[in-house]
């Protein structure tokens, strides 16, 4: 059954291509809709679907696409973490450099447990899934850090080869150069906070596989549990027939150690690769829709089971019982993206996945830390000095997978306010230093400027009269986009900045009468 | 002809100059200085414009490397007038090729994010498609020239312009807070490096200070839509005035006083074309200046 390996490595190869290639195009070409299904990976998954309906009790818009893999699982086996699984397949080619063995650790039900804990957090609004879910997972550490590290060796290679300013070495780096930009390479170097932390757990994860082979598929995935749940009573099923030497080749070799004692098949863990068929000598492996009864089906521990549950439970109390759940308790540089829902709706739907972290024209959203406490870990917070939000930009909400930022038209999105702007009168040029500047004022998107000027005549130190123009923001016209913060002359501490007082998706967070 | 013509003549015509640029050279004399053009075609008006100034080839030889400076700065779409017209970009790029230049780049320094400035602006489509290398600024080319004017002692310019043959501004005709109007002058800052924002302190210095070294062929004010209020980026029609109009010439301080008349305004209400025209960069006297209006149908 050659021919069915071969089959599966294309269809791995396929979607793990597809996959990077969405990911590179979910980036601004400068126009108004992105043009690309980006999230579609996202759409597909369960898990997110599951988590999000328990979470914010909504069912998500394309929702009907992670049904079809539950329905394939239903019938097939996990054939998605065999044969589509983007993070599956890059583990899958990890474990290549791992010599093969039969597998040692056999805590399948680490994965179960970790399920149940997310699900059960979720069904009482906290939504962790995204944390564990491989797609967001993978999604979201690309963005971050891995990406980025890539795009900064390569640039640092070209700039590098040109600084030496060699006509020879310029006529060919600088063609090869500008032939990655327009394909591989991000259109800037993109930066962000949190990045060695979420790029060593990713590396960490993917090192697993040299401890064993597809470690986090077999132990951690919450997703593959999920669908392990779904195949229980799947129709495929593999028999081992009565000419089995008991050579143990197929259990070596088994990526996911659904094998036990050549004989003794896990269903729930079985990738269906079809490896143990391909590689039997005595063509002993069987499979197909019959209706024995010989496998292992799955037992959890009661205890264990109840455990995880209520932890998930109880992790909801604990990560709540802090300020930030208090409604006046608020850090004025939260800012998020324009869309979002209400913040406690919002993270119930946010699944740091990263996509709006990726499309974000100006790279200004960046992972939250504990900007909004732990339950905002890795959400996105515009960060204005790192990059501003682009007035005419809808991006982010067309490839946000849950709706926790809603997809806004230009006309929608030019009426919502992410927060409002402030002059430091300290630091202003024209009110601390007595000169002139106008740059907040010229760079602000609103038709009718929402900073305005008051013409004043101030004295230098010599006493000579001297006309300035002061700006002032008007309340009622910002929209706190934060451009302003980003492009003010005084760098390092800027003397107009945004908080998130005012933005519209609060009812409490304002500063004007309704 | 006189002697002297003759003379040039038979030189340029040794140094292997075709017969156009001769005669574009010998007529310099009688042609206007400005030219004000309106009519409800911009690709025309602009062709005329140029032609009425002595013909494309009297800027543009053949095998130049011609940069093409328009504002496309921002964000916004033409008919908000934030950005140099499309259509005018396009047709000083055509026409350059027409006259046999080698490449025509057009490049500018957004302040808004590149991408959607080089697209919403309507002018990488245009200037494309009658084969204009439009590029984005890369960092790496940007190189300290030494100005040594009254604020501006040095500055990081972009190479590509400051190594072109020629030089071509497109500026279009906005509002600005600080500098009252921003046109072809202000227009350099498209190609300025390093921490720009900070010349706003002393902004009409600065702005003459950039006319020291560059020097541009020829300039052409868009004036077709004019921004009268909320610049230099707008986003309201109401704040857009439809002129139909260019004006071109050489001499960029003479270019930006006639436009300041657009908005009821003269030359000297302009504190960079008062300096640039007491430093000598350039006249903003106009009742001194050869001025051709053209008005077509």
């Amino acid at each position: 059954m050659r021919a069915i390996k071969t089959l599966r490595r294309f269809s791995q190869g396929f979607f793990l291509f597809l996959f990077f290639y969405l990911f590179l195009q979910t980036e601004s070409k400068g126009y108004d809709e992105l043009g690309y299904p980006v999230k579609v990976f996202l759409d597909f998954d369960p898990l997110i679907f599951l988590s999000t309906l328990l979470s914010s009790k909504t069912v998500l818009k394309l929702f009907y696409l992670s049904l079809i893999i539950i329905l394939i699982t239903f019938f097939l086996g996990r054939v998605f973490c065999g044969w589509i699984c983007p993070f599956g397949t890059l583990n899958n080619l990890l474990s290549l450099f791992k010599k093969k063995e039969a597998y040692r650790f056999k805590r399948f039900q680490m994965k179960y447990y970790i399920l149940f804990f997310l699900l059960s957090a979720s069904l009482f609004t906290l939504q962790l899934s995204g944390l564990m879910d491989p797609i967001s997972l993978l999604i979201r550490s690309m963005t971050v850090s891995i990406y980025p590290a890539f795009n900064y060796t390569v640039r640092s290679i070209f700039d590098f080869l040109y600084s030496l300013d060699i006509r020879i070495i310029r006529e060919v780096s600088e063609p090869v150069y500008s032939i990655l930009k327009s394909s591989i390479l991000s259109f800037e170097q993109t930066f962000y906070k949190q990045s060695l932390f979420i790029g060593s757990l990713f590396i960490l994860i993917i090192g697993f596989n040299f401890y064993e082979r597809r470690f986090w598929c077999r132990y951690l995935c919450p997703l593959g549990a999920l669908l392990g749940l779904f195949s229980r009573y799947s129709l495929l099923k593999r028999t081992v027939s009565e000419s089995c030497n008991s050579c143990g080749v197929c259990e070596r070799n088994c990526p996911s150690g659904a094998i036990n004692k050549s004989k003794n098949w896990l269903k729930t863990e079985c990738f269906q690769c079809f490896n143990c068929d391909d590689l039997c000598s005595q063509k002993a492996v069987l499979a197909g829709f019959k209706r024995e009864k010989k496998e292992i089906s799955f037992n959890f521990t009661r205890r264990k089971v109840i455990i995880s549950l209520s932890t998930g439970i109880l992790a909801v109390p604990i990560v709540r019982v802090n300020p930030f759940s208090k409604e006046e308790f608020l850090n004025p540089r939260l800012i998020r993206p324009p869309g979002s829902l209400e913040e406690k709706e919002f993270l119930r739907r946010c699944i740091r996945c990263g996509e709006c972290m990726k499309v974000c024209i100006t790279n200004g959203l960046q992972p939250a830390f504990l900007e909004g406490g732990l339950e905002a870990l890795w959400t996105p917070v515009l960060v204005p000095k790192i990059g501003y939000c682009e007035y005419r930009c809808t991006l982010c909400g067309q490839v946000c997978p849950t709706g926790a930022i809603k997809r806004l038209s230009v006309e929608e999105k030019a009426k919502i306010k992410i927060g409002l702007a402030m002059i430091d009168k300290g630091r202003c040029l024209p009110y601390a230093h007595g000169r002139p500047c106008i740059v907040c004022e010229e760079v602000c998107p609103t038709p009718k400027k929402a900073i305005w000027f008051e013409r004043v005549i101030v004295k230098d130190r010599d006493g000579r009269q001297k006309e300035l123009y002061q700006p002032h923001v008007d309340l009622e016209l910002c929209i706190g986009c934060g451009i302003c913060e980003a492009k003010c002359p005084v760098i390092d501490k800027p003397a107009i900045y945004v908080t998130s007082i005012g933005e519209s998706r609060s009812k409490v967070n304002q500063i004007l009468l309704p | 002809m006189k002697r002297r013509d003759f003379l040039k003549l038979t030189i340029y015509g040794l140094v292997g100059l075709s017969i156009n640029d001769v005669i574009a050279i010998v007529n310099t004399k009688e042609l206007p200085e400005l030219v004000v053009v309106e009519g409800p075609s911009h690709s025309k008006i602009t062709e005329e414009a140029i032609d009425a100034l002595g013909g494309i080839r009297r800027f543009i030889s053949k095998g130049d490397v011609v940069v093409v400076k328009p504002n496309m700065a921002w964000d916004r779409r033409p008919e908000q007038a934030a950005n140099t017209n499309p259509e005018v970009v396009q047709t000083v790029v055509r026409l350059c090729y027409e006259a046999g230049a080698k490449k025509v780049k057009v490049f500018d320094r957004t302040v808004n994010d590149p991408r959607r400035s080089y697209v919403q602006s309507g002018i990488m489509e245009a200037v494309k498609k009658v084969g204009g290398e439009v590029s984005y600024v890369d960092d790496r080319k940007f190189k300290e020239v030494t100005i040594n004017g009254e604020v501006l002692k040095a500055w990081p310019l972009y190479i590509e312009a400051l190594e072109a043959d020629k030089l071509i501004n497109i500026p279009i005709a906005k509002h600005h807070s600080l500098a009252k109007l921003t046109m072809a002058m202000k227009n350099w800052m498209g190609i300025m490096g390093g921490s720009r924002s900070q010349i706003h302190q002393k902004l009409n210095e600065s702005l003459a200070d950039l006319a020291i070294v560059i020097k541009p062929t020829l300039t052409i004010l868009d004036a077709t839509r004019i921004l009268i209020r909320n610049g230099p980026q707008g986003g309201d029609l109401e704040d857009v005035r439809v002129l139909n109009t260019v004006i071109a010439g050489i001499d960029q301080v003479a270019v930006d006083s006639f436009g300041a008349t657009l908005f009821g305004m003269r030359g000297e209400d302009l504190g960079y074309v008062r300096i640039a025209h007491m430093r000598g960069l350039g006249n903003m006297d106009l009742s001194k200046i050869r001025i051709k209006r053209i008005r077509l149908q």
